[in-house]
């Protein structure tokens, strides 16, 4: 099939919408949805996946024979900055079975938010170590409930294993202007690291 | 930020109709190749139908009418309500036949300039 590039298609490019997208992970209820309806601008997307071999085994669908495609709601957020620029956020779904969306979800994405409660922290490896893998720049949200208790940021550093070039930064989900400083966070991390780059070739 | 959208906060409601039922019970697109959710899509102009009348169902012609002006996959997914994946077969049809066209701006992956990540931190601090 051929597919026009934008040069080709007659829109000029200064009307080229330029869509970015960030991925949230974390584990089960740690505040994924919370996070990404507090800044968004439109509703979640509802998407239907063929089960794959990596969800073979779902409780609900065990015995129901035929049946093969499963709905999951995947958090969907997006931020309109200025004419042509959006941010779309997504969450990965907390739930392992589901982790096969996973990479659907973050292909091509500029970075990654990982959500993180202190109380149990060891729920959040797996994305640590998804978006590490990946090679994809992430931040670490140590969302603020209220009953947890204060930590001090190296001390989750040292738990989670994490390089010391990745942010570790509080959030309260639920507070827009919270959301949005983790994700300047995240930018101006991948901004440090694209300008070192860019400095390697001037 | 916009108001409103609140009310959506809790929304996880299923299609209306069984999904596969209106691409035909496929589940991968035609052409195998799979869009990104944030592809960004456009429609030609060329008439809907005139390949194959098979893709004139009325949910071509609703992501169609939303490929008016450049849109992504994920936004016709939000909203239509209808599953990403049958989004993403719908649209294939479309671009097949001519009506719709994919604009990569850029390689997937590919980690945009300082000058561009300046513009999303300006917008960012602007919010
Ligand atoms: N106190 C407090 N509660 C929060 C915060 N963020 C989320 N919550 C609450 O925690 C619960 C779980 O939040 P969700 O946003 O549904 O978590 P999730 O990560 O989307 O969960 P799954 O999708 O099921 O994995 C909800 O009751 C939220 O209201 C926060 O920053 N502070
Ligand atoms: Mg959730």
């Amino acid at each position: 099939m051929a597919y026009a590039h934008s040069d080709t298609t007659g829109v000029a490019s200064e009307d080229l919408l330029t869509p970015f997208k960030i991925v949230i992970g974390g584990g089960f209820g740690v505040g994924k949805t919370t996070l990404v309806s507090s800044i968004s601008e439109v509703r979640p997307l509802s998407t239907e996946e063929t089960l794959s071999t990596a969800s073979i085994g779902v409780d609900s669908l065990a015995g129901v024979s035929g049946k093969r495609t499963t709905t999951v709601a995947l958090d969907y957020g997006r931020l309109t900055l200025g004419n042509q620029v959006t941010l779309y956020l997504f969450g990965l779904p907390g739930q392992e079975r589901f982790s096969f969306l996973w990479d659907q979800v973050a292909y091509g994405a500029l970075g990654a938010v990982v959500m993180a409660d202190v109380r149990r922290l060891d729920d959040c490896f797996a994305s640590v170590n998804y978006f590490e893998k990946m090679g994809l720049t992430f931040a670490i949200a140590l969302n603020c409930f209220d009953e947890a208790p204060m930590y001090d940021p190296e001390e989750v550093r040292a738990a989670l294993d994490l390089d010391p070039d990745v942010p570790i930064v509080m959030c309260d989900a639920r507070e827009s202007r919270s959301v949005r400083d983790v994700l300047i966070t995240l930018v101006e991390t991948i901004y440090a690291s694209q300008y070192r780059a860019e400095s390697r070739w001037a | 930020m916009a108001g409103g959208y609140n009310k959506f906060q809790r929304r996880n409601v299923g299609p209306v109709v069984r999904p596969y039922a209106v691409t035909g019970g496929r589940t991968t697109p035609r052409s195998g190749e799979t869009l990104d959710f944030i592809d960004v899509v456009v429609s030609t102009g060329e008439t809907i139908g005139v390949v194959n009348p098979a893709h004139d169902t009325p949910e071509h012609r609703k992501i169609l009418r939303m490929c008016d002006r450049q849109t992504t996959v994920a936004d016709v997914g939000s909203a239509t309500q209808l599953p990403i994946g049958v989004v993403r077969i719908l649209l294939g049809d479309l671009i097949e036949q001519g009506s719709v066209t994919l604009v990569r701006s850029r390689p997937a992956g590919s980690r945009p300039s300082t000058k561009v990540l300046q513009e999303i931190l300006n917008g960012l601090r602007a919010l």
